[in-house]
């Protein structure tokens, strides 16, 4: 197991980032973060050396938000998300964006494709995440969802289709490019 | 084509993620040459893939980093026990859920109390120096981050006023942009409205954020965020910040409560001044931490007397059966000389170790987040462990947290078992977030069921301003303090840190529970305060301990009381043993100053006021004679087990010659603490500074410092010439019959003065 400082610095924000786009849910996702960085510290889950570390990490959390939307907390995370979910959404502001009108177009696309990102069924949400942010091959993404590789494929696949698919009837998929 | 074109898109999609095998690339590069469809499709997925990986930009909460900060800290500390991190983990989840029923039941309660706060501090910032103060002084405070603060809120302010700046502005997806017009229209209208109605727009700025005008209370800050809530006109919401990466904790919510500075009053008019004496010290220390960090202090959080009974005064020891003796002075007032000054001192009982009732104290921490600074809860550690170090094998301790989560983490452990203190001590941790716990209640039952007889039964607070204990209402913590405090348990408060101190509830709640409130910013303060002042801090030698000055108007004409503003008595609640007071603890000296007007002054200091136009004005009233006394000083106390009160009284004979013998005939205590009030009054802004400058306060500080044991007095020096440097506000404008005043009056004649 590489070093604890190391672990948390190069993976709070992944970790974090994972179940935020898993969960759709701040709150969740921070306790979730948390839980993760604390079993990672106990050795609660045992690590197998052979195993690449991120993939046993990623599982982790993937299997502590698994358990988090089982265990009936979504009742709780309904009432944020018509508190806050609707309305708030979080800093995307991209600090590179070219110009004032873009900047619009950007972000309006980018908010859009957040929703769309939760509106993904959990398979193929969880797929597109570990590939898109975690930039992870096919057989790493396998291990964590513990499926076959040609299932990573069609949930990678089916994933970004839907996500075309909506931002083209919503009409900001034209001119995203 | 149309058959196997999903086939091609799949490969596609495994070809932007270089998944595929040579061959199969082989065939898509031959497929997509002659398929535009595809290379567009390629494109688009491309895009796609890039649009969406840079979602992953979510930046954790301070809240999240602090959590795993502690996590890993601990990990590098001390070995895991995986069994208590099990506990943890168990309990985290059930505590999250009342978190968030909480949560739900107090939805409502936040709005309202959220919008009903901004809306008074809103209103409040005209008269008020509070958060106006704030600003200016930070204006001061170059680098600090309550200046970082106060950009961002203006910065925050701008986005939303303006149409085109809309990068923080979102709504809902596919009309998000015509709706979004309509709001900022919406949005602006209600502003222009509000600004047409005479507000400040810094006051409207406030009353929408409420950023620095530290209105923003434990309620609303639900699960270590602050979630802003906005006014809901038309049914637009405006759109609410998450926490930029910034800085979420150097936000300001210190709160200080206003203090209305004591007047003069004209003895004959009023001759009893009456109040409550104060030990505190923490303003000292609070003022002295912002100093230090180059922040000119806000006029609230100076409590002058604080200041002053911050230094021991040369006082003479009391007698072998009164648990204090009264020292009266009197001398010239150093800052308008035409004035006089009187020193009443109180020097509590010094107890020997022997005589020291055993404590029993339950220390109540709170370890949420915030207090991992390090001025906060390893401060709190490092002074607990010297104070453990001295504790006597029959003295109790015990130590309860509260966080998310509430729990006992030393039950009540003999002195003699220090080994045990120490390592309790030592596991304490800040982590967690959440409200809730029953904190106030678990250290009130261990100090009952430990209760010692005779002994100094008291549970400390230690915290950074959250009081989230376990009572859900001000008043109803208020009232256990209370209730606590009948049966013997009194109540101490340590406040730390920065950022979010509430500094007038703290003392209240210390008032409240016999108790008294320190403010510790550095070692040497918990030094100070735990160890060197343990049996005085901890132990109370006289409770209710109330003061009542009566001018003679023969020698007085108007009298001012510096300081203890929030301490003020009524006339008849000295006599009324059921009304509570200040405590006294073993070796505290507690000073108080008044300015007086000596009779004869051409000044008219009780004001101007008509002629009665219905009551005859009876002429001056006539006197009982001791023509030869200044005032009497009558101090009524309890015993700390006792409810009915004993009196004491001292009487102040009139000085001959005062003028003659010079300022610089006056005592070493007269000459320092008037200093210490002089500097208050500078920092305060007081209207009664007439001539008063930092030079002279360092001068006179100079003049007096000795018998400066742990060198705060030195200290004191050095922060009045910082606060000399960093104050750039325009000195106020002497009123004019202050400026002509001649330097020495005529004080020979004082029964001249009824005969007007």
């Amino acid at each position: 197991m590489p070093a604890l400082e190391g672990i948390f610095t190069r993976y709070k924000k992944p970790v974090f980032n994972f179940a935020y786009r898993f969960l759709a849910n701040r709150a969740e996702a921070e306790d979730v973060a948390s839980d993760v960085f604390l079993a990672v510290v106990s050795g609660r889950y045992h690590h197998s050396p052979q195993a690449k570390f991120s993939t046993w990490l990623f599982t982790v959390t993937r299997n502590s938000c698994i358990s988090r939307i089982r265990s009936g907390k979504k009742i709780f995370s309904i009432w944020f998300k018509t508190e806050q979910g609707e309305n708030q959404h979080m800093d995307i502001a991209d600090e590179s964006m070219p110009g004032p009108d873009n900047a619009l177009l950007k972000e309006e696309q980018s908010v859009f494709l957040e929703k769309a990102l939760a509106r993904l069924p959990l398979g193929q949400r969880e797929a597109i995440i570990l590939k898109e942010f975690q930039n992870m091959r096919y057989e790493e993404i396998a291990t964590v969802l513990n499926c076959t590789l040609a299932n990573v494929k069609i949930l990678i696949f089916r994933g970004r289709e839907n996500l075309r698919r909506e931002l083209k009837t919503s009409g900001l998929g034209e001119e995203m490019q | 084509m149309n058959t196997n074109h999903e086939e091609w898109k799949q490969l596609v999609s495994a070809y932007i993620d270089d998944e595929l095998s040579s061959t199969d690339k082989d065939t898509l590069h031959n497929h997509l040459v002659d398929c535009p469809a595809c290379q567009k499709y390629l494109k688009e997925l491309q895009s796609l893939s890039q649009n969406v990986s840079a979602l992953n930009n979510q930046t954790l909460s301070p809240d999240l980093e602090q959590r795993l900060n502690n996590l890993n800290s601990r990990t590098e500390r001390s070995p895991m026990n995986k069994t208590s991190l099990w506990k943890v983990t168990k309990t985290v989840v059930p505590v999250v859920v009342i978190a968030v029923l909480i949560a739900l039941t107090m939805q409502i309660y936040v709005k309202r109390g959220i919008q009903g706060r901004m809306r008074s501090a809103a209103d409040d910032i005209g008269n008020q120096y509070s958060a106006n103060n704030g600003n200016r002084s930070s204006l001061v405070a170059l680098g600090t981050a309550q200046q970082k603060v106060n950009k961002n809120g203006s910065i925050t302010w701008k986005d939303t006023a303006s149409t085109t700046q809309p990068s923080s502005q979102v709504f809902k997806g596919d009309e998000s942009r015509s709706r979004k017009r309509a709001a900022n229209k919406l949005f602006n209208a209600s502003e222009v409205t509000e600004t047409q109605r005479g507000q400040d727009p810094v006051a409207l700025k406030e009353k929408y954020w409420g950023a620095n005008s530290g209105q923003i209370q434990d309620g609303a800050v639900e699960e270590g965020y602050l979630r802003r809530e906005n006014d809901q006109r038309g049914g637009f919401m405006a759109p609410q910040y998450p926490y930029a990466p910034v800085q979420v904790q150097e936000s300001n919510t210190e709160q200080y409560d206003l203090i209305t500075e004591n007047d003069f009053h004209d003895v004959t008019d009023d001759p009893l001044s009456t109040f409550s004496i104060d030990v505190d010290t923490a303003s000292y220390a609070n003022v002295r931490r912002m100093l230090n960090s180059n922040q000119f202090p806000p006029p609230d959080s100076v409590r002058i007397e604080e200041m002053i009974n911050y230094f021991k005064y040369n006082y003479s020891q009391p007698g072998w059966n009164q648990p204090f003796s009264i020292n009266l002075e009197h001398g010239l007032c150093p800052w308008n000389t035409s004035h006089q000054i009187v020193l009443i001192g109180l020097q509590g009982k010094n107890l020997t170790e022997q005589q020291t009732p055993p404590s029993n104290l339950v220390f109540l921490i709170d370890v949420s987040g915030s207090m991992n600074d390090a001025n906060k809860l390893p401060l709190l550690k490092e002074s607990l462990k010297m104070m453990v170090a001295q504790l006597r094998p029959e003295e109790r301790i015990s130590m309860v947290v509260y966080a998310g989560n509430a729990g006992v983490v030393l039950d009540s452990t003999p002195g003699y078992n220090k080994g045990l203190i120490m390592n309790a001590i030592d596991n304490l941790q800040a982590g967690g977030s959440t409200a809730g716990g029953q904190g106030i209640h678990l250290a009130y039952n261990i100090a009952r069921k430990n209760f010692i007889n005779n002994g100094n039964n008291r549970v400390i607070l230690a915290t950074d301003g959250d009081f989230n204990v376990g009572v859900s209402s001000d008043s109803e913590l208020v009232r256990i303090i209370e209730e606590q405090r009948q049966s013997g348990i009194f109540l101490t408060v340590l406040g730390f840190g920065t950022g979010n101190l509430q500094d007038g509830k703290m003392e209240k709640l210390a008032d409240k529970g016999n108790g008294n409130y320190f403010y510790i910013d550095s070692l040497d303060e918990g030094k100070k305060v735990l160890v060197d002042e343990l049996g005085s801090t901890i132990l109370t030698i006289a409770k209710d301990v109330k003061i009542q000055v009566e001018f003679n108007p023969q020698a007085v004409k108007a009298y001012r009381l510096i300081g203890y503003e929030n301490r003020k008595l009524a006339n008849k609640d000295f006599n009324d043993d059921k009304k509570d007071a200040g405590e006294m603890g073993a070796g505290h000296t507690v000073t108080a100053l008044y300015e007086i007007v000596p009779a004869g002054s051409w000044e008219n200091a009780g004001g101007n006021v008509d002629p009665l136009k219905y009551q005859k004005q009876t002429e001056k009233k006539s006197f009982w004679g001791n023509s030869d006394e200044m005032m009497t000083v009558k101090l009524r106390y309890k015993e700390p087990k006792s409810e009915t009160s004993q009196l004491l009284t001292k009487v102040l004979k009139n000085p001959a010659g005062i003028g003659g013998s010079g300022w610089f005939g006056s005592s070493d205590n007269i000459q320092f603490a008037s200093a210490v009030a002089e500097f208050g009054m500078l920092l305060r802004n007081s209207s009664y500074t007439a001539n008063s400058s930092y030079q002279a306060v360092i001068q006179r500080a100079q003049n007096s410092a000795y018998n400066d044991q742990y060198g705060y007095k030195n200290e004191f020096i050095g922060l009045v010439q910082k606060a000399a440097s960093l104050d750039n506000r325009a000195r106020p404008q002497v009123p004019v019959y202050q400026q002509q005043v001649p330097v020495y009056q005529q004080y020979e004649q004082p029964q001249g003065y009824q005969q007007k």
